[in-house]
């Protein structure tokens, strides 16, 4: 309990900060950034435009925020895009092959993306190995699965209704954008309102010093990994339905676009620092980059270039910050 | 003690995880799309005529009519930065000088993923073009974004990798699957023998071209030369070192059972003929495959390659560009059968709104010093 205020006093005296803190800094670049491509392009700063972008952006932003917890508490996950596409695999299979009806098939591909995260976390807490090892493992693991399982056939001609949460809207905003939209609400509110929250950092902080407070380190992580499986199964349901097939080479790359979100987002690589709004704003960031640089007829292999200068740039950013402190 | 275990263990999942990957290599794999082969005849001559098929292509919303004005086009290939596709992009630029009014931008992943090029094509479509060429990554899952282009007005071609024909108005089709399946198993046999056996190095199963060739290529062998013995199937992304590293394995593997590689990439066939080379056995392995003549020309040269199969990618999209320009000018309708496609002449419409660009051409020692691409 001890470690706990000690914690909370922490963050009340970094409080006053807000102005220099990584994120609000990143917003205020953000702010600027769109609103000089906006200047460049009058189709970029549209409300279709922009909603259009955040039905791109949600299967990557799903599978952030349990990234975010999961890096907060030093760890990392890998396998999150294989998971995408052992789930998507498993979706159509289950369907296809083995009759589930649909709505079965999505429970059960929820419930394999859970289990093969559970499996990540139940390996790291109880033999130790190392997160980085542990999910580069099940990176080759789930993937392998995926394309053994799947003999490489894609699953396609899925009913119209399960277009919806990828294709449809919802009081006019892309359906799969209220799961995101409630996903950070109940991420943000978990992180920053919770003993649960209040954990992650203790653990990034200072793993010994955070078992030795009595705290259920290897519970948390077996949680946070299973839910960075679950999310990447939500992630995979909201891909299938918005491309309408299921191949197994879905989500390749997933894990890399997830990491470069959450870090632009300030969260430390190292532990023991990020917000879900960081997240979030690193998210919106990258998207909206590679969105505008588009519009504004920047090719594609210029775009990531640009994308590679922000993220060390703001590496940067972050690092002199914390030497000043 | 601990740490012995966790070294361990770690080793046991990272075992693991390859014999997952391994499981299924060791398949003959046939070609995953369950769509039906119609091999063709096992002796020369030309393609037999296919039954007429009723237009299937999708049409436009309310396309502003353009006829004769200038037009913006993008081109959004698989991916961008391989010589193939930037073969096909400089004869859109040739195409589009000369027509005089048609402006062309290619533009895509950098890696061939279907959900990047989504995103492209979403993009271009929020600018605001008057055409998209595209070579799809996957037949379906990128109709959904080429509809969404159609009912924005924007007028829709395929070339190289088809999508459900429904979503674009036209695809131009560089060759026919059963004849280039026809040119590859012809061209192994000649080299090999009518009893030896053979080993495929593909990009990856899901790639809709590779799979469709592979399957027409299975049914053609059973039917026109039962004896060759296929070994495997390997994939190798769209990747030098790997597509190397796969043909070296399958060669130490089968020794001296194997005969033949084919090549299923402009990657994997230059990628086995060095492999072929490194391990000495320049005539004793034979490597046909479908591949770019630069890439190629070296082991033509030096005698390790005697047949590389392809069309001429350059006039590919020389021939698409020509059929978005004909489609905005109203002189492509549906039911159409033919199209101008500048120094290409007259081009048929096959399967209902295909166009096809002719049969595939095989490079040997003698005219592959007449092509640069």
């Amino acid at each position: 309990m001890t470690g706990m205020t000690v914690l909370t006093e922490g963050a009340r005296r970094a409080a006053p900060r807000w102005l220099i803190r990584h994120e609000t800094l990143l917003a205020a670049i953000l702010i600027v950034a769109l609103a000089i491509l906006g200047l460049f392009n009058d189709r970029f700063l549209t409300v279709d435009n922009l909603l259009n972008q955040g039905r791109l952006m949600t299967e990557v932003g799903i599978i952030a925020l349990p990234m975010t917890f999961i890096i907060i508490t030093g760890g990392i996950d890998l396998s999150v895009g294989s998971v995408v596409g052992l789930c998507a695999i498993m979706l159509g299979y289950s369907w296809k092959n083995f009759g589930f009806p649909l709505p079965l098939a999505i429970v059960f591909s929820l419930g394999v993306g859970a289990a093969a995260g559970f499996v990540n976390g139940l390996l790291i807490t109880r033999v130790r190995v190392p997160p980085l090892i542990m999910t580069i493992a099940t990176l080759a693991l789930y993937r392998g699965l995926a394309e053994g399982v799947s003999q490489a056939h894609s699953v396609r001609n899925y009913p119209e209704w399960f277009f919806f949460v990828g294709q449809g809207e919802l009081f006019g905003v892309p359906t799969q954008l209220w799961i995101l939209l409630v996903g950070i609400i109940v991420a943000g509110i978990a992180l920053d309102r919770t003993t649960f929250g209040r954990s992650l950092y203790a653990i990034g902080n200072n793993e010994t010093a955070a078992r030795f407070s009595g705290l259920p380190v290897d519970r948390v992580k077996l949680l946070i990994y299973t839910l960075s499986g679950l999310a990447a199964g939500v992630s995979a349901w909201v891909l299938v339905s918005r491309v309408t097939t299921t191949r197994s080479d879905m989500g390749i790359g997933y894990e890399l676009d997830v990491i470069a979100a959450v870090v632009l987002g300030g969260t430390s690589i190292f532990g023991g620092a990020g917000t879900i709004w960081g997240t979030v704003v690193g998210l919106v960031m990258i998207q909206l980059l590679k969105n505008g640089l588009a519009l504004t007829g920047v090719k594609g292999d210029a775009t990531i270039i640009v994308i590679g200068v922000v993220l060390i740039a703001s590496t940067l950013i972050a690092s002199s910050l914390q030497r000043r402190r | 003690m601990k740490h012995a275990m966790m070294t361990t263990v770690a080793a046991a999942i990272l075992g693991l995880a390859m014999a997952g990957g391994a499981a299924r290599a060791a398949d003959k794999w046939d070609g995953g799309d369950d769509i039906a082969t119609s091999p063709l005849a096992c002796d020369a001559g030309p393609p037999a005529a296919t039954a007429a098929k009723p237009y299937d292509g999708g049409q436009p919303t309310a396309a502003p009519d353009k006829a004769g004005k200038p037009i913006t086009i993008v081109d959004v290939p698989k991916l961008i930065g391989i010589g193939y596709f930037n073969a096909t992009s400089k004869g859109m630029q040739d195409a589009a000088k000369e027509l005089g009014n048609v402006k062309v931008t290619t533009d895509g992943p950098t890696e061939a993923k279907i959900d990047e090029q989504i995103k492209f094509i979403d993009n271009y479509i929020t600018r605001g073009v008057d055409g998209v060429l595209f070579a799809a990554n996957d037949p379906v899952a990128i109709a959904p974004v080429l509809k969404k282009a159609l009912s924005k007005g924007i007028h829709v071609v395929g070339y190289d990798a088809n999508s459900s024909p429904d979503a674009r108005e036209w695809f131009v089709n560089q060759a026919q699957f059963n004849g280039i399946a026809k040119a590859m198993i012809d061209s192994l046999a000649k080299e090999v023998g009518e009893d030896k056996s053979f080993a495929i190095v593909t990009s990856t199963f899901t790639t809709p071209n590779q799979a469709r060739w592979i399957a027409e290529m299975s049914a053609y062998a059973a039917k026109c030369h039962p004896k060759l013995k296929w070994l495997e199937t390997v994939e190798a992304q769209e990747d030098n070192v790997l597509s190397f590293n796969q043909a070296t394995t399958l060669i130490n593997k089968y020794g001296d059972k194997l005969s033949g590689l084919l090549g299923m990439t402009s990657v994997a066939t230059p990628a086995s003929a060095e492999a072929v080379t490194k391990a000495n056995l320049c005539g004793k392995v034979a490597v046909v495959g479908l591949a770019t003549p630069n890439a190629m020309k070296p082991y033509v040269n030096a005698g390790c390659v005697k047949s590389v199969v392809l069309w001429n990618p350059v006039d590919l999209g020389y021939a698409a560009t020509y059929v978005l320009r004909a489609v905005v000018d109203g002189k492509l309708k549906a039911g159409g059968t033919s199209v101008e496609a500048g120094k290409l002449g007259k081009l048929n419409v096959i399967n209902g709104s295909e166009i096809l660009l002719g049969s595939p051409f095989i490079f040997t020692k003698d005219n592959v010093k007449d092509f640069d691409f």
